[in-house]
């Protein structure tokens, strides 16, 4: 028997004609296709045409025969090097497609693996594309710090050496910022967003495609940074000190600003499909948590990070074309930098936050059975921290040259956001506030947000008045505070709710008792960790400097040890993933944590339409402990039953019947 | 035509046999004309906060004025070849809109004559800005106004571009469909999803293409008048 099927049935852009060469793509093998193997390729040719192409602008330059560093070439090289990998990835054949009025060919739904490896259209496999990727970015910054805490465990003794040691940190920092920017928003919000509005789809999949292979596109860039010589300026690549680096310091903020073209790409997305994509009746006060947080998460990646990729491209002019906006000498200035760097960076701490408390705020009723306290008071405190985030960044200049009159308006504002960030805390606490709480292991994690969060935030609000912040400033003390939000707030955030979610992503239980072992592992060296940084830095020891006073040496010692065994959880972790998901799967149940949440009324696995009818939402996904709660959604109904019922269930065969008439392509 | 597919093939595929009604059909389909819609004013903002940093970096130099290298000896980009780019990016940015609202007519010529002028407008004013950075008359690091100028000159061509490529997918979008829904009004009347969809994608580009004409004028301004 033979079925009538057309490339409608792929995620592309609604609207589109049928698309040319499905027949062509259908018989072909998987691998005869665009894959990851051919990005390489492409990314390798690219690189090098790249560089033969800089040799030839640049190769006689006289700062280049002064200095034997290239830096045009370097710059063309990673440029030339990511359009190769877009373009073996296949990321460009839509929009070239485009360009002559043709429809790229089809992607048909597939459950082959080797999807995992492409550019796809499928929000699902992007998720999981994004699970992989993030956890690539946290196991090789997590390395990094390995070797700094190496290097901190003598004072005076090296293992590594002062070059070196602020090459380890600035990779660090830089590889770990790039990660918690996208560790929820990509893996998570890719995944869970069309399931949690009921939606079957992306509003513009390709772009959600593109956004992770930018990303990963971003990691392959900076991981050059090393072989280039590494830079000396941490992850804050302030000027002058940039200027002057070696090509380490090109493929930085080349770096930065490929992966910030895919924070954006990522946030316009899934903005455009919360706001268009939410079923009937997914009013406004019925979206989840998790969603207000990554929508509010959105606006600042799509309105702030265009600032730092700004800031790059400055800063790679200046290295390459020899502008001078950050060098004093030429009428330029390093505070510009400073400025238009802080401005992106500090919503970008609220990136990095607000998700992870939507992601708790997803499972605190689940694990208390108690509707979400004050759910509008959250949702209006996620707006509030992402509008006031644009004004606090001159904070970050206390200490570096600010008009001093200045320092009082930003310490309010800086105060300020403390309120809202507030209500996300208080929402919390008002749903764990006498519940019977059930302890699986992502409650654990939540519990653990909130605790290391209280510390990461008290430190903050005292960091935010100018006197603490001038004496500790460039300390260990601010470093174990953003610590403590970033890897304590968001880091087990994520990790808890891949715990959470995992069951539904893949059918499969993950192992509850390595969970668990890794949970308090993690949680209890996470605070050995950092918790003794604080004191240290309260002491005056200072961030990024190889060296420290003797009398340091066993707080440091005790923090070097606890991270050794804080890195090693993850070994629990990535074990558990690999035992509970290849090795001894164990099927999940439909519904595991008793979830209202309407991405667990779907099957498992979830259809590749998601959804078979559109639901219908009835109710907020929050109503615990009610005695009678309405269903979350009528998944069975279409959309105006009555009319439904007078009218036919068409399948989609666009542009078969009626040319022209496509819906999909 | 369709193309056929083994039954055997469809169990592992899953779910290909999509039923939809047409009341779901309409409610993504009016969900996708509204994502273009809100992706083109999404654009808009994420152009705006990009060429604000330009302003920004533009202001904070020209106010640090360090060691008095703002701007000696009022060092100005060739005004002429300036307000050729300027002028074209405007007529342009004027033809898209006579042309969009020439098609909502359902005028599709003087839609198509109109645009296609635009795209070769802004080529030109691409090649104009190109052949500028040949003859600044001062080198790139010599002030702050120099740096502004060629990071505005690299953002531009940026700018420009990116309105030509959009432009000229819709352009060729229109002779893609035309055949397709010439029975039904055309792309400027038709219902049918790729004339919708079609319009959705121009009402989103007349959009931003007068939002570039804006920033044209503002950085023609700072960088020739002031």
């Amino acid at each position: 028997m033979a079925i009538r099927t057309t490339a409608t049935h792929d995620l592309g852009t609604p609207g589109e004609l049928p698309p040319e060469g499905v027949a062509r793509a259908r018989n072909r093998s998987p691998w005869l296709d665009f894959h990851v193997g051919t990005a390489l390729v492409g990314a390798v040719a690219g690189f090098v045409i790249g560089h033969y192409i800089g040799v030839l602008i640049a190769g006689h330059d006289i700062n280049v025969d002064n200095n034997g560093q290239n830096n045009v070439a370097i710059c063309l090289s990673l440029g030339f090097g990511y359009l190769g990998w877009m373009a073996g990835i296949g990321g460009w054949n839509y929009p070239l497609a485009k360009m002559i009025g043709r429809e790229p060919v089809g992607e048909l739904p597939s459950s082959h693996w080797s999807r995992y490896f492409k550019y796809t259209l499928d929000h699902k496999v992007v998720g999981l594309q994004y699970v992989i990727g993030v956890l690539l970015f946290l196991f090789t910054g997590g390395l990094l710090a390995m070797g700094i805490r190496t290097e901190l465990l003598n004072p005076v003794h090296h293992i590594i050496g002062p070059d070196r040691y602020i090459e380890l940190v600035s990779e660090h920092g830089t590889v770990m910022m790039m990660m918690a920017t996208s560790i929820v928003i990509g893996p998570l919000g890719n995944w869970l967003t069309p399931l949690m509005i009921g939606s079957r789809r992306m509003a513009f999949p390709r772009i959600e495609a593109f956004s992770f292979w930018t990303f990963i596109g971003g990691y392959m860039i900076i991981l050059t940074a090393m072989p280039f010589g590494g830079f000396p300026t941490g992850w804050t690549g302030y000027a002058p000190l940039q200027t002057q680096a070696s090509g380490g310091m090109d493929s930085y903020l080349c770096g930065f600003a490929v992966i910030g073209l895919g924070m954006i790409t990522a946030g316009f997305n899934i903005a455009a499909t919360v706001i268009h994509y939410r079923a009937p009746g997914m009013t406004w006060s019925r979206i989840p948590i998790l969603t207000w947080s990554l929508l509010s998460t959105t606006s600042l990646l799509m309105f702030a990070t265009p600032v730092l990729v700004m800031a790059g491209l400055f800063g790679i002019l200046d290295r390459t074309a020899l502008t001078a906006f950050y060098v004093n000498e030429h009428g330029g200035s390093s505070f510009l930098w400073e400025d238009l760097f802080w401005f992106f960076g500090h919503p970008e701490v609220y990136i990095m936050a607000l998700p992870g408390f939507g992601i708790v705020g997803e499972m605190l009723p689940v694990f208390t059975r108690k509707p979400l306290f004050a759910y509008r008071v959250g949702a209006a405190g996620m707006i509030g921290v992402a509008l006031l985030s644009f004004f606090v960044w001159q904070h970050h200049l206390f200490d570096s040259g600010i008009n001093p009159d200045m320092r009082p308006l930003f310490m309010l504002t800086t105060e300020l956001i403390s309120i809202p960030t507030g209500f996300i805390y208080l929402v919390g606490m008002g749903t764990l506030w006498r519940s019977k709480i059930r302890f699986e292991v992502p409650m654990l994690f939540a519990l653990a947000l909130y605790f290391n969060f209280l510390i990461g935030g008290i430190t903050g609000v005292y960091l935010s008045d100018v006197p603490v912040d001038v004496t500790v400033h460039g300390s260990f003390f601010v470093l174990a505070h953003f610590h403590y939000t970033i890897m304590g707030g968001l880091v087990f955030a994520f990790f808890g709710g891949i715990y959470y979610w995992w069951p539904k992503m893949t059918g499969k239980m993950l192992n509850k008792t390595l969970a668990k072992l890794h949970f308090w592992i993690m949680f209890i060296f996470f605070n050995f960790t950092f918790f003794p940084l604080l004191i240290v830095g309260l002491l005056g020891q200072p961030r990024r400097v190889f060296e420290y006073a003797h009398n340091l040496q066993g707080l440091n010692d005790f923090s070097s040890v606890s991270a050794y065994i804080l890195g090693s959880s993850f070994l629990i972790f990535v074990w558990n993933f690999v035992w509970s998901t290849w090795i001894n799967p164990v099927p999940a149940p439909a519904n595991p944590w008793g979830s209202r949440g309407l991405e667990w009324q779907t099957p498992t696995p979830v259809p590749y339409w998601n959804f078979e009818r559109i639901p219908v939402i009835l109710s907020d996904p929050y109503r615990y402990g009610e005695p009678d709660p309405p269903p979350v959604a009528d998944l069975g109904v279409p959309i105006g039953a009555a009319a439904a019922a007078q009218s036919f269930a068409a399948e989609v065969q666009l542009g078969l019947d009626e040319p022209g008439g496509s819906f999909r392509g | 035509m369709a193309d056929e597919i083994p039954a055997a093939d469809t169990r592992a595929l899953g779910p290909v046999r999509l039923m939809e009604t047409q009341e779901e059909l309409a409610y993504e389909l009016r969900a996708a004309e509204g994502a273009v819609f809100t992706g083109g004013r999404f654009l808009v903002g994420i152009g705006a906060f990009t060429f604000a940093s330009l302003a920004f970096a533009y202001f904070y130099l020209r106010t640090s004025n360090n060691l008095g290298l703002w701007r000696p000896h009022h060092a100005t980009a060739p005004t002429n070849y300036g307000a050729a780019v300027f002028a074209i990016v405007l007529a342009d940015a004027m033809l898209t809109i006579i042309g969009a609202v020439r098609l909502r007519r359902g005028m599709v010529l003087d839609w198509q004559v109109a645009w296609w002028t635009a795209v070769g407008g802004n080529l030109l004013a691409i090649a104009l800005q190109i052949l500028i950075l040949t003859r600044l008359g001062f080198d790139s690091g010599s002030s702050g106004y120099a740096s502004c100028y060629i990071g505005w000159a690299v953002l531009n061509i940026l700018l420009m571009l990116t309105t030509f490529y959009w432009l000229e997918v819709l352009l060729a979008r229109a002779m893609r469909i035309s055949r397709a829904v010439a029975e039904d009004g055309g792309p400027s009347q038709s219902r049918l999803p790729a004339a919708r969809m079609f319009r959705a994608s121009l009402d989103s580009a007349t959009y931003f293409v007068v939002f570039g004409a804006l920033i044209e004028l503002l950085f023609w301004l700072l960088f020739y008048v002031l």
